[in-house]
Order: C-alpha cells, then sequence, then structure tokens
C-alpha cells in the first residue's frame, strides 16, 4: 500500500484530493493543504491539559443538586450514579457510570497514550493506535449525557416548593472538559499514526 | 477500491510507476485517504456500495441512489421536525396536584441566567443550533447542486457542514432524557407530550440524512460544476 506522501505528494485532509508536492489550496474543496497538520501536537497536548485541568473539579464538585421541599442536597458524579444503584435502577447507573466516569478519564489517558507514542515513536502496533484513535473519535460526544441530564432536570422540574433541581458548579466544569478533550481528539493528525511504518 | 489492475504485487517500483502514471494522466483519478495518506483509485461503484480505506477502513466513497434529492427532502424534513419540535411542549410533570410543562425552549430559557447561562448555551448550541445549521448549510449546498448551477460558497458552506458534525448531539440528548426520566420516576408522574415523540423522529431522519450525504460525491459534484 503506497501513500500520498511516499511520493511527496500532498493528499487534502478534508477531501483526500491529491496534489503534487508544494500545493498551496485544495482544488476540489479550498480547503489549506499541508503535508501534516501544522502544530498538531502542540494544538492536543493544549487542549487535553485543559480538559484535565476541568475534569477534576468536575468530579469534585456537586454536579446536581436537588430541593425537596426546601431540602437541599448536591451531587458529585459517582454519588449520583451511588443514588442510581441503590435505587435499583442498574441500567442507568451503568450507562452513566460509563458515560461520565470512565470513558472521560480513559478518553483522556487514551489521547496521552496516542500522542506520546507518535512523539516518541514507541513500538505501539499502528493497527492499535488506529484502533485507539477511531474509539476516541466515536465515544466523546458521548460523554455529554449528564451534562443534558443536569439541564433537563433543572430546566424541567419546577415543582413550586416541593421539588427543584439547581445545577452544580461540576455540571459545567464537566461540560468544558468534554469540549475540551473533544478538541484534543479531532486536532491530532490521524496521518501521524501511519507515518513510519512499513507495510504490514 | 481495487488496486491497480496493471501491478505485479511483489514489485514495488511498478506500483511506484503506475502511481505516478495514473496521478499524472489524471490528478482527480487517484484519492488519499484523509485519515491515513493512502492512496486509492477513485472508482464510480454502484449506489449502496462502499468504498473503505484499504489500510484504516475510513469511508472513502458511499454513494446512494438520488443523493440530492434524499438529502435535500431529508434535510427539510429535519429541519421541519426542529421547529414543529420547539413549539411544542416537551414533557410534563405533576406531583400532588401541582403540574409542570415545559418545552425545549422553555428549558433553555429557564436556564439562561447567573453562571447557568454557559448550561444553557451548551444544550441550545449542540442540541438546536448545530444541527440546524448544519441541515440549513446542506440544503444550501445540494439545493444548488439541484439546479445545475455553481453555489458560488458551496465549498466553504459543505466543508463547514461537515466540520459542525461531532459537534450536533441530538441522539445523546435523547439518551439524556432517558436518564433524567429515570432520575424524576420516584418523585413526580411524567407524561411525554409531542415535542417528545417529535423528537425521537428527528433523530431518526437526522441519522438517514448523515447517511444520505456521501462526501466524495459531493466533492466531487461541487468540483466538476465549478470548473
Ligand atoms: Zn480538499
Ligand atoms: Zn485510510
Amino acid at each position: 500500500m503506497m501513500r500520498a506522501s511516499d511520493f511527496g505528494w500532498i493528499g487534502c485532509h478534508n477531501c483526500g484530493a491529491v496534489h503534487s508536492k508544494g500545493g498551496q489550496t485544495c482544488r476540489t474543496c479550498g480547503s489549506a493543504l499541508h503535508h501534516r497538520l501544522p502544530n498538531s501536537m502542540q494544538k492536543l497536548w493544549a487542549w487535553l491539559l485543559t480538559g484535565i485541568f476541568f475534569l477534576i473539579p468536575a468530579n469534585l464538585y456537586p454536579l446536581l443538586s436537588n430541593e425537596i421541599f426546601g431540602h437541599e442536597e448536591g451531587h458529585t458524579i459517582l454519588e449520583g450514579i451511588l443514588l442510581f444503584a441503590q435505587s435499583g435502577d442498574y441500567l442507568v447507573a451503568g450507562v452513566i457510570f460509563l458515560a461520565s466516569f470512565v470513558i472521560p478519564f480513559f478518553k483522556v489517558a487514551v489521547i496521552a497514550t496516542l500522542a506520546l507514542s507518535i512523539q516518541h515513536g514507541w513500538q505501539l502496533s499502528p493497527r492499535l493506535r488506529h484502533v485507539l484513535y477511531e474509539f476516541v473519535e466515536f465515544i466523546g460526544r458521548w460523554s455529554m449525557i449528564d451534562v443534558f441530564v443536569v439541564a433537563l432536570l433543572t430546566g424541567l422540574v419546577h415543582l413550586g416548593a416541593i421539588l427543584a433541581f439547581l445545577p452544580g458548579a461540576g455540571a459545567i466544569c464537566f461540560a468544558l472538559s468534554v469540549i475540551c478533550t473533544m478538541l484534543s481528539a479531532q486536532a491530532l493528525d490521524a496521518k501521524l499514526i501511519w507515518d513510519g511504518v512499513t507495510n504490514e | 477500491m481495487t488496486s491497480l489492475p496493471d501491478v505485479t504485487p511483489t514489485s514495488d517500483d511498478l506500483e511506484r510507476r503506475a502511481w505516478a502514471r495514473l496521478f499524472e494522466a489524471d490528478p482527480d483519478g487517484v484519492i488519499a485517504c484523509p485519515s491515513c495518506d493512502t492512496l486509492h483509485v477513485a472508482e464510480t461503484i454502484a449506489p449502496g456500495q462502499v468504498a473503505r480505506c484499504k489500510r484504516c477502513h475510513f469511508t472513502l466513497i458511499a454513494p446512494r441512489r438520488d443523493t440530492l434529492n434524499r438529502t435535500l427532502a431529508l434535510a427539510l424534513t429535519s429541519a421541519m421536525l426542529m421547529v414543529a419540535m420547539l413549539s411544542f411542549p416537551f414533557l410534563t410533570l405533576t406531583r400532588q396536584g401541582l403540574s409542570n410543562e415545559v418545552s425545549i425552549l422553555g428549558m433553555i430559557g429557564g436556564l439562561a441566567h447567573g453562571w447557568y447561562m454557559l448550561l444553557a448555551i451548551v444544550v441550545a448550541m449542540f442540541v438546536v443550533g448545530v444541527p440546524m445549521l448544519r441541515a440549513a448549510a446542506l440544503i444550501y449546498v445540494v439545493w444548488g447542486l439541484r439546479q445545475k448551477r455553481p453555489p458560488r460558497a458551496a465549498r466553504e458552506v459543505f466543508r463547514l457542514a461537515e466540520a459542525m458534525a461531532p459537534w450536533a448531539m441530538t441522539e445523546v440528548f435523547l439518551i439524556g432524557t432517558g436518564v433524567a426520566l429515570v432520575k424524576v420516576a420516584g418523585l413526580a408522574r411524567v407524561g411525554f407530550e409531542e415535542a417528545f415523540w417529535i423528537f425521537c423522529v428527528m433523530v431518526l431522519v437526522l441519522a438517514l440524512k448523515n447517511a444520505s450525504v456521501c462526501r466524495w460525491t459531493i466533492w466531487t459534484m461541487i468540483r466538476e460544476r465549478q470548473e
């Protein structure tokens, strides 16, 4: 399997049109042409570190408070999951545990591993790196579930003094963390995954 | 995507020369996978078939029968469903005689004060704004291509539509609704209103719309009409 870079050609990152050396703008889609995206790794790390920075308060501060008969009680992500499990909603507890706890941390770890393995030429198989990349690309948006739950409960449940929900500071930190890690994954030039790999 | 027919896979040099010839003859006869840079021969394949990258399985070409009309119809439908969804109530909560009916706009509006505003912006953007902008962008591009008139900004608009794709989160919101319902199930009685059902249909239509767009087909049309 030959790649455009084997010939010094530039494949458009957006539409795949092939251009000879020195091309500036894609004739098909008008995107700027790059052999590899400029500063891909710096952008990735900047967004990833910001994402990690927000992920910590996202787990320490309450995501959601409920006010039942004037009695206010806040829950962090993990406390919210425990509440679901205690009331027997194991499916929901499982979904939220995955979407809001396991995946955000796992995703950060995967992006960092990918970046380090590319930057330091670690002997990870490109096949494995590719699977990890696909996973991160696919899963990113699903972590937003909990943010939408908070918004829905707050906006929906206004039953006078009986019952109300209020968003906690953790919710916005969590949303920002998800957005930053999505941007971090998008900053990665997937073509780097296959560079320096001889045909398998 | 078949490999070159006139190439013996044992000979690197022959393959190299074959690619170079092909590229010189017609640069648009060759595609480099946008995800991994592997070269492929651009071939017109039958509607319904999918050509994936040999190396990373990225979808390169996935033409649909009647792709322009289908995309236009689905994008228009999704836009109309969104407008309808926003103008009807979404859910009703009842507890001890107190009842509360909320629409999605009402929910966003209810959040729009103080720092809750950030949450309102997140929902408004990812659930309503981006999917609608994306549908509008596709309508503009596809409408223009259907008229056989090259839309002046088609390239920029289609690029924008594609870049927005990961940020349209209607299906994530639907799962979120399910979780929120479980959370209030013990606390209040929940009634599903029109907007909820419209939302479910809209998620389906948006998924069909995304599947009806073949990027390569659209880009090829845009290039050919602009020449
Ligand atoms: Zn291009
Ligand atoms: Zn590929």
